[in-house]
């Protein structure tokens, strides 16, 4: 015992020393020895600066005629991150294009977001695939890797007409005037309500609310009228509740989220979501759940679903909810299962996210497709022409249709079977017309930085803290301090 | 073993405490095959029924085609397989070497092989699916594999043996002129056989269970995942059916279950040869 | 002879674990093209970071909820089924069947178990743990990481079963016999004579249940995803490395550094568990 008790004696002291040594602090900020220089202006409120342009000679080429040339067929591979029913869609889609013509076969490899990212951002040159799907917030991340052809340089190459795009959907994968990928399923927050729970409160099943106000005065109704337990299910996923809806609300109060034009003119230096936009903002959801009007779900972080399951709750039911509009596809189906007594696919409503003031519009959600510079004019040709049959109208009709995506461009919307979609069922078209609503101007092209994904992980933490009642100044101030860390060392890492 | 006889009550309540920790211990297992056993609605019945009453194969059935089970576990069985094998060949060259052959730096070499048990596969894995990606094993077999061919804890556990066969029997072989292979596996090896099997087991075992280094090397290739990834897919994938998951455990788990009340006694002297006496 | 095991051992153990601990002090671009030299210090700055230390403690909180029960529960299973009794074999077959597990089978079993809405523990316990069904327990910060260690408990509870059956069985019988005719009693023969011969098996129970403890990272990512947040209750050192949410993803320094501590800190532990129990462990008689 005296052997054990001398050893613990040391490693208590020791862990001590240690401790007192340096301070604790974020682990990405270990090894900071070197001060990082920070590039453009630090003023609060300053983001004009000076706009920078990528140099399209410095970038690889897009030899999209180097398809006629090619003996044989040409083998690409894709990786993506669709699954479940999308993934289905996207499966029957590259079979109808393997079969429709022998240039270019497509080998599809799935992954999550998060896996195909890490696994591109993981591999080396041999093991890089020829396509690969990436969610929006890795564009920064991806074309620090040096190693794609940026997709404007093919639409230039092969004259692809553009025109009917939805502009917000190029522009979203743009910076400093260079287009890099390829929108390809876009997707942005919506509201999903019960419409039988507005009618039994006496609310109007087709008037959901439009602004923050009236999100609260609704759902006061609804909780008063005892029609649900709860107004409104939030939570705080950092994909969603916690993150990325906070970027939303900043866009459609027409306010940057990131400083140098959302990181689009120059690199971002910092986030300026601790303003008195962002407090304001929480402070009502932070409200709204003291209130009793919301519940909190929790960071819906194993299935992506809770909060819409707690619409479908048995006995403390939440009224509304809001998901992303990619999501209406699938939960419609799982609906139509029959499994949950409480709520039909009839019974659901979809409206634009209410925001402050009632401002519409939204940022692009969903992923891009990026070209693999593989060094292979042939295959870098073939994985063009399979990018050009994936945002062909035609299959942007079919997409859209099976999915709940929007399509990235408007005349997919005159074409069968969309078009019927459309018709029968206007709550896919909610989507579309919200973005379509965007304030034209910067603020809309929502924000680009190398660590989005982590940033929004830590506001998301922050957001669960205040869900849970913290204060919401200073968590916040702590939340960007944090983010803007991360922000510095990633510049000093990449740039 | 103990020489107190039991009588009368004692029995019985020795037999109700028995009976009542086996319940307890098999509960998880008995409730989720009985998930597993009933269809779609029945098995979101509130309150639940824990009868075994409307069973049915169709969630195992479901599972078993919307989980690509099949494909699942022949490529765990195929993995295991391969990397059982490998692993008792290597481990019975390196052991013989170790206790058979006389070279300068053995002990230090053998403390070396001991240390590299203790080092976790969170630390190998990272390069280690570097290293898989440059020889482009990265989605395939031989990425599965090769790694885990050789294991220290198997060339300890066979020199173990090795040591403790008589002096005289080699002594014996060397003077008939038989040489080091030959003894190897005409000699040593068959007479280790017990610990040979244990660790052959043993190794089976933890390769069908392994989750980490799968999970690194398979990145989406769905011809390629081993059942234990395959059932993280599964419930990503399938989330608001959550007894297709139970039909997918079911499925995953019995193949090592029955395995076990087969090999029950080679299994327990695998496990135990590191335990008793050191 | 050689030659295939050390081959392979150097390439996938020990050259790996030469890399990481160079790595552990780089800190590089996204695609681990470039990367710039941080000095050993990255490791001391990593050790005493909040995410690390915070880690560190749901590690070393793992390791107290699961290793002492998983103790205490295997050896009285193993004390109970220790008898001639009819049909004992098939008691012994049920308390050693969680061998069979893997982690991802073990994790899915209680994350079915578990779920508020449809598992069935909340149908049957809610009334005296209404966090069964309120947020369920894995989605409450303060029930989340002892769901965890429930999980891993059970899961570890065969091979803790056959490790000590099998020590127990190796007790010489005239100790006991010896004992039984000082008229030592039950309990009395346990604790000095069973207990302390069965020593060598429960050190190597213990150090293995910690090493799987610190090592948790399957029942994490597949229960949990690091725990409700905003306190992060079950994020675990391998989960804050590879985790999905995970901060440090990208950066191979950082991962490695953490990597690279989790193998010292194991290490540690268990020599601090073998010199403690050196004086108690009796090999032979």
């Amino acid at each position: 015992m005296m052997t054990m008790k001398r050893n613990s004696g040391w490693m208590i002291v020791a862990a001590a020393v240690l401790a007192a040594c340096s301070g604790g602090g974020d682990i990405t900020d270990s090894g900071q020895d070197a001060t990082t220089t920070v590039a453009a202006s630090t003023v609060p409120g300053d983001t004009a600066a000076t706009t920078t342009t990528v140099a399209p000679d410095s970038l690889p080429d897009c030899p999209t005629d180097a398809l006629d040339s090619a003996t044989g067929t040409v083998e690409i591979e894709f990786w993506h991150g669709m699954s479940g029913p999308l993934n289905d869609e996207l499966v029957r889609l590259t079979d109808e294009y393997n079969s429709s013509q022998s240039k270019v076969r497509v080998s599809l490899v799935q992954g999550s977001y998060e896996e195909t990212s890490d696994n591109y951002l993981q591999s080396s040159q041999d093991g890089r695939p020829d396509l690969v799907q990436t969610p929006e917030y890795m564009v920064q991340s991806m074309l620090d890797t040096e190693s794609t052809v940026p997709v404007g340089k093919c639409i230039d190459a092969s004259g692809y007409d553009t025109s009917t795009f939805v502009p917000s959907a190029l522009s979203a994968y743009a910076t400093e005037g260079m287009q890099w990928s390829m929108p390809f399923n876009i997707s942005n927050p919506v509201l999903f309500y019960n419409k039988r729970v507005f009618e039994a409160a006496g609310l109007d099943p087709n008037k959901p609310p439009a602004s923050l106000d009236e999100l609260r005065t609704m759902s006061q109704k609804i909780v008063d009228s005892g029609a649900a337990k709860y107004g409104i299910a939030v939570e705080s996923g950092f994909d969603s509740g916690g993150g990325w809806y906070v970027e939303q609300w900043f866009c459609k109060a027409e306010e940057f989220y990131l400083d140098n034009d959302n990181g689009r003119s120059n690199r971002a230096t910092k986030v300026l979501y601790d303003n008195a936009t962002g407090v304001e903002l929480l402070t009502f959801m932070q409200d709204l759940l003291k209130d009793g009007l919301a519940v909190n779900v929790g960071d819906n972080s194993i299935s992506g679903y809770d909060n819409l399951l707690k619409m479908a709750d048995a006995k403390e039911a939440a009224a509304m909810t809001i998901n992303t509009s990619a999501s209406l596809g699938p939960v419609l189906t799982v609906l139509g299962g029959g499994q949950f007594p409480n709520i039909t696919g009839d019974d659901v409503g979809v409206a634009a996210m209410p925001g402050p003031d009632g401002k519409p519009g939204a940022l692009i959600g969903g992923a891009s497709l990026w070209v693999v510079d593989s060094g292979d004019d042939v295959r870098t040709a073939a994985a063009w022409d399979y990018v050009t049959w994936l945002v062909g109208a035609q299959q942007q009709s079919e997409w859209a249709s099976a999915t709940g995506y929007v399509p990235v461009r408007s005349d997919a919307a005159d074409l069968e079977p969309y078009k019927t979609v459309l018709a029968t069922d206007p709550r896919f078209s909610v989507a579309l017309a919200q973005l379509e609503a965007s304030p034209e101007g910067p603020t809309s092209a929502g924000p680009v930085v190398g660590p989005l994904r982590e940033i929004r992980s830590v506001l998301a933490t922050a957001v669960a803290a205040i869900f849970e009642g913290a204060d919401v100044a200073t968590t916040l101030a702590d939340a960007a301090k944090q983010a803007n860390g991360l922000i510095a060392d990633y510049n000093s890492r990449n740039s | 073993m103990a020489v107190d006889s039991l009588r009368g009550a004692r029995k019985v309540g020795r037999y109700t405490l028995l009976v009542s920790l086996a319940v307890v211990v098999l509960f998880p297992v008995y409730a989720v095959l009985l998930q597993a056993l009933k269809s779609g609605p029945d098995s979101l019945d509130h309150p639940r029924s824990l009868l075994p009453v409307d069973l049915t194969m169709s969630t195992i059935r479901a599972a078993w085609t919307k989980g690509n089970m099949g494909r699942l576990l022949f490529n765990s069985a195929i993995t295991s397989l391969a990397v059982t094998v490998g692993v008792v060949f290597t481990s019975l060259l390196a052991a013989y070497a170790f206790a058979f052959l006389r070279f300068p730096g053995r002990g230090a070499l053998f403390v070396t092989y001991l240390a590299t048990m203790l080092v976790p596969t969170e630390v190998t894995v990272l390069i280690n699916q570097r290293t898989a990606d440059s020889l482009g094993w990265m989605n395939s077999y031989r990425g599965l594999i090769v790694p885990s061919l050789a294991s220290a804890f198997g060339v300890f556990l066979v020199r173990q043996v090795f040591m403790q066969l008589p002096n005289e029997l080699r002594e014996a072989a060397a003077l008939d002129g038989v040489g080091h292979t030959r003894f190897l596996w005409e000699v040593a090896a068959p007479l280790s056989r017990p610990t040979l099997g244990a660790l052959a087991l043993f190794t089976f075992l933890g390769t069908w269970n392994a989750y980490l280094w799968p999970s690194q090397v398979i990145r989406g290739d769905l011809s390629h995942e081993t059942v234990q990834i395959g059932l993280e897919r599964l419930r990503n994938n399938d989330i608001d059916k959550v007894n297709l998951v139970t039909g997918g455990l079911v499925i995953a788990a019995l193949p090592i279950f029955l395995m076990l009340v087969a090999f029950q006694r080679q299994l327990v002297r695998g496990l135990t040869a590191g335990a008793v006496k050191g | 002879m050689l030659g295939p095991s050390a081959a392979l051992l150097g390439v996938w153990t020990v050259y790996p674990l030469v890399r990481a601990i160079q790595n552990g002090h780089l800190r590089c671009n996204v695609t681990g093209s470039r990367c710039r030299d941080a000095g050993w210090g990255q490791y001391l700055d990593v050790f005493t970071s909040d995410d690390f230390q915070r880690a560190l403690g749901v590690s070393v909180k793992l390791a107290l909820l699961t290793v002492p029960t998983g103790l205490v529960l295997g050896i009285g299973l193993a004390v109970l089924a220790d008898k001639h009794l009819r049909g004992i074999g098939i008691f012994r077959t049920i308390f050693s069947s969680t061998v069979a597990t893997s982690v991802a089978v073990a994790s899915l079993v209680w994350f079915v178990l578990l779920q508020p809405e449809i598992g069935v523990l909340s149908d049957l316990f809610s009334q005296w743990i209404p966090q069964l069904k309120n947020p369920g327990l894995l989605r409450d910060p303060d029930t989340a990481l002892p769901a965890v260690a429930l999980s891993s408990i059970w899961a570890s509870l065969g091979f803790t079963f056959i490790i000590i059956t099998a020590g127990m069985q190796s007790v010489p019988r005239d100790l006991y016999e010896s004992a039984f005719v000082d008229g030592a009693g039950g309990f009395r023969r346990f604790t000095n004579v069973t207990l302390p011969m069965i020593m060598p098996s429960i050190l190597f129970v213990t150090v293995v249940l910690t090493t799987r403890a610190l090592q948790t990272y399957g029942e994490v990512a597949l229960l949990t995803g690091g725990g409700p947040n905003p306190q992060k209750p079950t994020t675990t050192i391998p989960y804050l490395i590879y985790g999905d949410n995970s901060i440090i993803r990208n950066d191979i320094g950082l991962k490695s550094a953490s990597a690279v501590l989790l193998f010292v800190i194991s290490l540690v532990f268990a020599v601090v568990q073998f010199r403690g129990f050196e004086k108690r462990v009796h090999y032979g008689s």
